[in-house]
């Protein structure tokens, strides 16, 4: 008797909370292949791994119920053959829900039979044949087809072929084997040698299109085609047989490519690749470069940045900006930016700033190329401009790298350095700048640089400084030279004056000497000017005019023009003929 | 979903099975089979034995052949070495037996002739003999058969007159092999190469149809390859090695390498000796073992007797790796170093080829070579579908399993043709090597769309042997 009968009996109120419920016993189900004892082991958590149970399930049970569908041996004709040929193949008996279960056998046997007569065959519908044209009568062949290569028999062969192998030509053409039919079989066989031709596939399918397409006509006037017929049509006519050889040539080229050739061409593939996946790159790159040229040209007066109190609010201005942006600075604390590859290094605010403003052609750059001078040798200067910067600093071989460089001076503007080497082959006259082009002519070296880097155009400039410099030489010497002869012819005049009048003037001798002696001492002059125009450049011209005068006779003469690759040659050269000269001129 | 009793929908797969038979005759081997399955069942040798016993000439067929030296038992093959049948008689019986001993099989059941019963002499027999001799074997099998892509018109007639007349199929088809080769590979374009044991053959197949004009072949098959391991072997080094098959050895015990064998000799007395070619059919086995245990292809890309371009040889490459060994049947054992690539390197190299005055093989030309007939098959067919062919080349016939063929092959063919991509398709599966030809014609004849091609019995009454040409292009 449970509680609750009992507090029913004794009309107590039921228990405000339900009757605890039994505790149930949780028994899991032991898997099949786990012995007691392990299973006891477990707790009541299920092990991790799934058990596999590796049982034959047996037929499922849906299946046992139903009865085994019978098959059955059935013959079977095709439509798409022409005979009646009775093969057979098993099929699957119809359900007895279909055909009434009280017919006998015989029924049975009956509906078999009949069944595949009244039923298509599956697979006859892929029997398809390709669309040949209608055959021509013997006189459509008379008016229409005639031609002087082909005969009445053959095209009938190849009309045949066309329809047995379905216009796949490539077979066709494989199979092509027309014995023409010898007219008079009592001729003798050794007169009549049926040479046997071999028709190209291009003969083959040029005489197909044309009677194919004459059928075309026959039957409809091209006026009165179909849309898709009037295609065809045209396809047809407009077949080129000696084209299609030629093409098949090409083909058989390209097929037998040496391994040679197929590399050059994936390579140059490759390249093409590279090209125009470059391409894209360098159009953006581009752009960007020419938004950053089309920046608005500050219109603010650049003067109250040369002062230090101007710049440092520039660099101020610089600076928020720059934080504003978010981005982190670039700038280093006194404004170095080492730009790596950058060529216009910026040395300090203002330079920026000019960059900024700066003309918008280059053309208007270069007004004064001499004064805007790199002194990229100037090594020690830049050294210590680096010391007091207390940044990175970078060695000598680094800043080459990077393309660092300091300048002394820099003139406002953006310039270009091949004008300024264009610049530089431009002489005050017009005869000194011939004269300086066909000195350059001869060195071989092309009046515009191909490539005007920094080095290439520092040495340009050294050697147009030489070539001026020989070409000042040469006319100092022949004016020297001119000089010398009409003293000479002077002297001759007034040595045959003299020995007319059989007297000897020894003081004209005597300064002759002198003259000598001033040659002597030039050339040592001349070297030295010659060493130090290598070295520092275009202060030198005056000084070297100045001393050209005296080794001029021979220099100009003979090695004006010839030297000039290397400055130290010419130097050299010049000391050399100086010398010589001194020497003659000695003796 | 399909349960088992369910049919499949007969387009799913395209397949309506007739139960067919296919008959792949080879030079070989000749195989057997219904259609729809994936092997043959029915796989013989092509070779049958005839030996006299009392008075009255005895055949053997199958694996018989092997098993027993009768006295006076000789080995013969119906096919020529051109893959053309010669002996017609002879080639009808064993093909018969091809799929009669297996397939048809259940049905002959003569008990006077199976061997099983011991009927008296009574009045069963003649009855019986009757019903027999109507009994046509083929008489409800449609029959395709397979055949070389340069079988000759007449032999193709011949085969329709004992399909149609002695074997009484009421279907039949004639394939061509190259093409079915291609079927098995699944392609209906493909440049066939069959390495055959008697051939070595190159076939263009263009949507399923052989090109005449760039079939090519050459007597450098597989057989060609034991003549020269033959010549290999009278040039041994240590000593030359004598091949003594398994029948003529009564016992024997294991020797160091390269040491004579210590063996007794089974001796047959001259009257109860079999033939000769007994014995070279048998050495012809070991020769077979020895192919597919030792003998390698030189994996290029150049020939074995050219120099790499760092300088070394490729011999002395080749003398590097570690040979192989090998235990001839008496007990000879010895490991093959280079020489176990000389042997087939006149395959690609016709220079390289072993001279063997006695061999039955002429030296061969270098157009007899593999590169060089497929080659010559390129150039006989369009130049549009070159391209197409070479990247679809099927590899097959049992010869072509020889350890880094297709790696060769497929190395000459891109030095060939650097152009155009090559891409050789050999099954990996051995049976599908040396199948692949039959597969192919089981597939095709298990088709539905196929049972409109079959020559039927009546066709063939109404026009005659000639049909075939028309029929089977």
């Amino acid at each position: 008797m449970a509680a609750a009968d009992v507090r029913d009996m004794l009309n107590l109120p039921a228990e405000g909370q339900p009757r605890p419920h039994k505790k149930q016993k949780v028994v899991e189900k032991r898997p099949e292949g786990i012995t007691r004892e392990l299973f006891a082991l477990l707790g009541e958590r299920a092990p991790p791994i799934a058990v596999n149970e590796n049982r034959y399930k047996g037929r499922p049970k849906w299946l046992t119920k139903a009865r085994a569908k019978s098959w059955r041996m059935t013959p079977f004709t095709n439509g798409a053959r022409s005979d009646d040929l009775v093969l057979s193949h098993w099929k699957r008996e119809p359900t007895p829900e279909d055909s009434m279960p009280t017919e006998g056998d015989q029924a049975k046997e009956e509906q078999v039979t009949t069944k595949p007569a009244e039923q298509e065959y599956g697979f006859a519908r892929f029997n398809i044949k390709a669309r040949v044209p209608d055959r021509y009568t013997t006189d459509e062949y008379n008016r229409h087809l005639k031609s002087d290569e082909w005969s009445r028999e053959e095209t009938d062969y190849l009309m045949d072929l066309v329809e047995d192998y379905d216009l796949r030509w490539v077979v066709i053409a494989d199979r092509y084997d027309f014995q023409p039919q010898p007219v008079e079989n009592t001729e003798n066989s050794t007169a009549l040698v049926p040479s046997k031709r071999y028709r190209t596939m291009e003969q083959l399918k040029a005489r197909y299109y044309f009677v194919a397409a004459s059928m075309l006509a026959l039957e409809h006037p091209p006026s009165e085609m179909s849309e898709a017929e009037f295609d065809l049509h045209e396809k047809m006519i407009k077949f080129d047989a000696e084209r299609e050889r030629h093409r098949k040539e090409l083909a058989a080229l390209q097929l037998n490519r040496t391994a040679d050739e197929v590399r050059e061409e994936s390579i140059l593939l490759e390249e093409l690749k590279r090209i125009t996946a470059n391409e894209q790159e360098f159009i953006t790159e581009r752009r960007e470069l020419y938004s950053r040229l089309d920046a608005p040209i500050s219109v603010g007066n650049a003067t109250n940045y040369h002062n230090s109190q101007g710049l440092s609010h520039l660099l101020q201005t610089l600076l928020q900006a720059d934080k504003s942006k978010k981005r982190r600075s670039l700038l280093g604390p006194e404004g170095i930016v080492p730009t790596p590859g950058g060529q216009t290094p910026i040395n300090n605010a203002p330079g920026s700033a000019r960059d900024s403003s700066r003309a918008d052609t280059p053309n208007a750059g270069p007004s004064q190329p001499q004064t805007n001078k790199k002194t990229a040798a100037a090594a020690s200067a830049t050294n210590k401009e680096s010391i007091q910067q207390a940044i990175r600093t970078l060695t000598p071989a680094e800043e080459a790298r990077y393309g660092v460089q300091h300048h002394d001076r820099l003139a406002p503007g953006v310039q270009f350095r091949s004008d300024r080497a264009q610049k530089l082959t431009q002489a005050k006259s017009h005869v000194q700048t011939q004269k300086l082009a066909s000195a350059l002519a001869e060195l071989e070296i092309p009046l515009r640089l191909v490539m005007p880097t920094e080095r290439v155009v520092k040495d340009f400039e050294k050697l147009i400084h030489s070539v001026n410099l020989l070409l000042d030489a040469r006319k100092v010497s022949e004016k020297v030279e001119s000089e010398i002869r009409v003293l000479e012819s002077a002297r001759e005049e007034r040595e045959r004056k003299a020995r007319e009048v059989r007297g000897q003037d020894k003081p004209e001798v005597k300064s002759e000497q002198q003259d000598d002696d001033g040659s002597e001492i030039a050339p040592a002059a001349a070297n030295a000017a010659a060493f130090q125009a290598n070295q520092a450049g275009e202060d030198q011209t005056e000084a070297n005019i100045s001393s050209t005068p005296a080794n001029g006779p021979d220099s100009g003469g003979t090695s004006g023009a010839g030297d000039g690759v290397s400055h130290k040659r010419s130097a050299s050269v010049l000391s050399n003929a100086s010398d010589k000269s001194s020497k003659r001129q000695r003796k | 979903m399909n349960t088992p009793n369910q049919a499949p929908s007969a387009t799913e797969y395209g397949g309506d099975e007739v139960s067919a038979i296919v008959l792949d005759p080879g030079f070989s081997t000749t195989r057997a089979g219904f259609a729809g399955e994936d092997t043959p069942k029915s796989l013989i040798p092509t070779y049958y034995g005839k030996y006299s016993f009392e008075g009255q000439e005895k055949l053997i067929y199958g694996d018989d052949v092997f098993v027993t030296p009768r006295p006076g038992l000789s080995i013969h093959n119906p096919i020529g070495r051109d893959g053309i049948v010669e002996d017609w008689d002879m080639a009808e019986k064993v093909w018969e037996y091809s799929f009669t001993s297996k397939l048809t099989g259940a049905k002959p059941g003569n008990p006077l002739h199976n061997g099983l019963n011991d009927v008296p002499e009574g009045e069963l027999a003649s009855e019986m003999e009757g019903v027999e001799s109507e009994e046509k074997p083929l008489a409800d099998s449609p029959l395709l058969m397979s055949e070389s892509s340069w079988n000759p018109t007449k032999a193709r007639e011949k085969t329709i007159e004992v399909a149609m007349e002695k074997w009484g199929t009421p279907a039949f088809y004639l394939a061509r092999n190259g093409v079915l080769a291609a079927f098995a590979a699944g392609k209906a374009s493909a440049l066939v190469v069959d390495i055959g044991a008697s051939n070595i053959s190159v076939t263009p197949v263009h949507d399923g149809m052989i090109l005449k004009r760039g079939v090519q072949h050459s007597p450098l098959g597989g057989d060609y390859i034991s003549a020269q391991i033959r010549a290999l072997f009278k040039s041994n080094s240590p000593q030359p090695i004598t091949i003594t098959p398994h029948y003529l050895i009564s016992a024997k015990t294991a020797v160091e390498a390269g040491q004579p064998p210590q063996v007794k000799y089974k001796t047959f007395p001259p009257e109860r000796a079999p033939d000769a070619s007994y014995r070279t059919f048998l050495e012809e086995r070991t020769l077979s073992e020895f192919k597919e245990c030792v003998v390698q292809v030189w994996p290029g890309p150049t020939k074995l007797s050219a120099t790499e371009p760092n300088g070394v040889p490729n011999e002395e490459m080749a003398r590097s790796s570690p040979g192989r060994p090998f235990e001839f049947p008496d007990g000879y054992n010895q490991v093959f170093g280079v020489d176990r690539y000389r042997v087939v390197e006149s395959l690609f190299d016709a220079k390289a080829a072993i001279q063997d005055p006695e061999s039955l093989f002429p030296a061969p030309t270098q157009a007899q070579t593999v590169p060089e007939i497929i080659k010559a098959a390129l150039n006989g067919v369009d130049v549009d579908i070159r391209p197409h062919l070479l990247s679809n080349v099927v590899v097959t016939g049992a010869s072509s399993l020889l350890h880094g063929f297709t790696d060769r092959l497929n190395q000459e063919l891109t030095q060939l043709y650097p152009g155009p991509r090559v891409r050789i398709s050999a099954p990996g599966n051995t049976s599908e090597r040396r199948f692949s030809s039959w597969i192919g014609g089981s597939i095709l004849a298990s088709l539905g769309t196929f049972h409109q091609m079959w020559i039927s019995k009546k066709e063939f009454d109404e026009h005659g042997p000639n049909i075939v040409e028309k029929r089977c292009k």
